[in-house]
């Protein structure tokens, strides 16, 4: 499988202020990349260099081999999808659709043609003589999906597409965005803050802080070896526990709890030295299965809130505030003592200073 | 609807009735018939204060609404006593009372009017008041008399300013352009005599023509050269600030100065076609001033100069509330910048452009500093306008029906525009 966009050593800066740095990215034909950061960490920077919508300061975009850093937007063989759907206001979505084609010089009957089947795909046949201004959200995002359609390109670029929908319409077009990348099997880069949509959709997410790829890795590797304290941070929601102690010959010391650190999967050598233990609130076992677990100890419950499935228990381990997930089946009130334990292999070790994974 | 909302809807339909009724009466438009139709307003408005009452007895001091209908009629007793200051008896009863004999002769009819009129309304709330309990939802009279009243009272003298300019004063102008005014306004009917003469002076004809020339040329212009202006402007380019203001100042002065500016410019002897000739270009010859065939030209000039800065700086604004991901989809769809201002841009600013269409046709309506500044009018009649013929019957000829005349063909050109315009543009939205 060869590569259908690379980016090397790409930078951008606005006047003084550097948004994108030395940045490197592979994606393989037919990937489904999501580019996941927190508001203002330069993902849409980075998809518009990919688009040709900035002008690189330094390095290059390759798309399907051809080096296209100086190439127009419309020549790259990509198509884009924005978040404010960016339709033609005062044309029909028929219009919204061919209009680049029209344009292009494409033949009447083709544009037909590719106009019909991007409007079958996404359902949108009956709406095609409308306005955008007579269509929902949900609809106008379909239209804008559909214009990077009809443009038979190898790349889609989506710059946070579902964030101006409300949280029903949010999955459901998600899922068809999903079929849609079965369908097709092109190249997908979206660009979003939502860490639901970049689990579900990619197959490989980068995490972008502040310009840089702090991780580059698919979902269940982000999900469970993440390389850094940020990305552990960032992903998960409830946020992970961490407890900031010492390790010492295998040992994990923190004023509030002591574990030992057998089973562990070491990046590299054990070390040892100041550290981070951080632990998922939903890698927390309680009641009888905390017996069972390699560290065990007894809670007692602060607060409480239900979400059905799960309750979400507050608590605290010595002085440290500690959350974990509870079956929604069992019953728990204020005050309540449980007896909660952990493995330590669904754990993660980051070193103090450089907040890497140990 | 039952009775007594009508008996409520009627109310308040004949205190309106009775209101414009009594400005009529009091700006002298048809006077006497509207003083008539004031007091009969009045006397149906009490007749309905009285029907609530047989409905609702004797209103209690207690009632829902007994403070505010105690105000309405406190305003009733104040109107009334300014009312008796006014009157010969009580002058001579109380001879300090004369000094200001003319103040209180101009407040005695509305004192009257006031003082019936709170009447009325007082005793009205008061009987809505008796009749209905706090959980009904408030009828028509509780609605316009009570509810939110300090809101109404303030917005007062705006909608009477608003009514009073426009309204009043444009019909009082029609009026009385069928009348044969000289100096002074007078209510003595000469049918279409103003109009047949306004149409048979050259002076007319030939306003009427600069006008659409001026008008549609300035309107093409402005419109053309701003927005262009504005899109090179909104190219993300260096030094906008400077660049914006410089072309804003000529809108910053006054149409006066603007026309003396250009007059010395386009005058032959400092102008231009002296620097050219000085140049060496002995045959040189631009006097657009003194050329009437091309004098409008030279007033459009200044017109431009003056006014094109304010259209750039609306269209900016208009461009600059376009969506930049619009842009960005453009490009991508490979669509050169200049197809999607027209096709994508332009039709999104609709409303900006509709806003300046407004500002720039009322401009070009009433165009006369500028004439009036560049060449008074000359050569000869060549650079005349309607605002111009206007503006010297009234006040120059000391003939006002022909003014009147003048100002009405204006007005009623405005309409011809406007109407259809308004059908289509409101029309359609409540049908769409
Ligand atoms: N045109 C611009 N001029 C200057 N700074 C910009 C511009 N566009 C974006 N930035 C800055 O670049 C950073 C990254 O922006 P962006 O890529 O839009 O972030 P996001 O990850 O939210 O999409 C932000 O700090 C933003 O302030
Ligand atoms: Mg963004």
């Amino acid at each position: 499988m060869g590569y259908s966009v690379q980016i090397k050593n790409l930078d951008l800066s606005f006047g003084a202020v550097e948004v994108l740095r030395d940045l490197n990215l592979d994606i393989h034909d037919g990937e489904f990349l999501v580019l996941l950061g927190a508001s203002g960490c330069g993902k849409s920077t980075l998809l518009n260099c990919i688009a040709g919508l900035l002008e690189a300061t330094d390095g290059q975009v390759f798309i399907n081999g051809r080096n296209v850093t100086w190439e127009q937007p419309s020549k790259r063989g990509i198509g884009m999808v924005f978040q404010s759907y960016a339709l033609y206001p005062q044309m029909s979505v028929k219009g919204n659709l061919s209009f680049g084609l029209k344009n292009a010089g494409v033949p009447r009957s083709e544009i037909e043609d590719r106009v019909g089947r991007a409007a079958r795909i996404l359902q949108i046949e009956e709406l095609l003589h409308r306005r955008p201004a007579a269509l929902s959200g949900g609809q106008r995002q379909r239209v804008a999906i559909g214009r990077a359609l009809v443009r038979d390109v190898d790349v889609f670029l989506f710059d946070e597409p579902l964030s101006n929908l409300d949280a029903k319409l949010r999955s459901d077009l998600r899922v068809e965005i999903k079929r849609l990348h079965q369908r097709l099997k092109n190249t997908m880069i979206y660009v979003t803050h939502d860490q639901i949509e970049a689990l579900t959709l990619a197959d490989r997410i980068a995490i972008l802080r502040d310009g840089k790829i702090q991780q580059l890795g698919t979902p269940d590797e982000i999900y469970n070896r993440p390389l850094t304290k940020y990305v552990a941070e960032f992903i998960g929601s409830p946020t992970m526990n961490f407890f900031n102690g010492r390790i010492e010959e295998g040992v994990f010391r923190s004023r509030d709890l002591e574990i030992e650190l057998d089973g562990y999967q070491w990046s590299g050598e054990a070390s040892s030295g100041e550290a981070w233990l951080g632990i998922r609130p939903e890698h927390v076992a309680s009641a009888n299965a905390a017996s069972n677990m390699p560290y065990s100890t007894e809670i007692e419950v602060e607060l409480y809130e239900p979400m059905g499935s799960d309750t979400l228990v507050w608590t605290f381990i010595g002085d440290q505030s500690f959350h974990f997930r509870l079956d929604g089946q069992i019953k728990v009130s204020d005050g309540d003592r449980l007896s909660i334990g952990f493995d330590i292999r669904r754990g993660s070790i980051f070193d103090k200073k450089s907040e890497s994974r140990l | 609807m039952n009775k007594r909302e009508l008996v409520e809807l009627w109310f308040v339909r004949l205190v309106l009735v009775a209101v414009a009724a009594f400005v009529f009466s009091v700006v002298g438009v048809l006077a006497e018939i509207a003083g008539v139709v004031t007091w009969l307003a009045l006397f149906g408005a009490a007749g309905a204060a009285i029907l609530l009452f047989l409905e609702a007895g004797i209103p209690s001091l207690k009632g829902r609404l007994a403070r505010y209908s105690i105000g309405w009629i406190i305003a009733s007793a104040v109107s009334l006593v300014i009312w008796v200051f006014a009157q010969k008896w009580w002058q001579t009863a109380f001879p300090s009372f004369k000094g200001a004999r003319k103040a209180w002769d101009t407040f005695e009819p509305l004192a009257l009017f006031g003082t019936a009129l709170f009447l009325i309304v007082g005793l009205a709330i008061a009987a809505v008041g008796t009749l209905d309990k706090s959980s009904v939802r408030p009828g028509r009279i509780e609605h316009g008399f009570v509810s939110n009243l300090s809101a109404k009272v303030a917005a007062a003298p705006m909608a009477f300013t608003a009514i009073g300019v426009f309204v009043i004063a444009t019909l009082w102008t029609v009026y009385h352009s069928f009348t044969n005014s000289r100096l002074l306004p007078k209510s003595e009917f000469v049918g279409l005599d103003q109009y047949e003469r306004l149409w048979s002076v050259e002076r007319w004809y030939i306003s009427i023509k600069n006008l659409a020339v001026y008008g549609l040329l300035a309107l093409v212009f402005s419109l053309v050269i701003g927005f262009v202006l504005a899109a090179l402007m909104d190219q993300k380019i260096r030094f906008e600030n400077t660049f914006r203001t410089i072309f804003l100042y000529p809108y910053a002065l006054s149409f006066i100065v603007t026309g003396l500016v250009w007059q010395w410019i386009l005058t032959p002897d400092f102008g231009i076609q002296h620097i050219v000739r000085s140049l060496g270009f002995e045959n040189f010859v631009f006097n657009p001033l003194f050329d009437a065939d091309i004098v409008i030209f030279g007033i459009l000039l200044a017109g431009l100069w003056q006014g094109t800065g304010l259209i750039m700086v609306l269209m900016l604004a208009g461009l600059r509330g376009i969506d930049q991901e619009i842009w960005k989809a453009s490009r991508v769809d490979g669509i050169p910048a200049w197809k999607t201002y027209i096709f994508v841009v332009i039709p999104m600013m609709r409303p900006v452009f509709i806003t300046t269409l407004v500002i720039l046709a009322s401009g070009i309506i009433r165009v006369y500093d500028l004439v009036v500044a560049q060449t008074s009018g000359g050569p000869g009649l060549a650079s005349e306008v309607p605002a111009k013929y206007v503006f010297d019957y009234m006040f120059g000829g000391q003939n006002l029906g022909q003014g009147f005349a003048g100002s009405t063909m204006m007005l009623l050109s405005v309409l011809i525009v406007l109407i259809p315009w308004a059908y289509l543009e409101f029309g359609e939205r409540k049908r769409g």
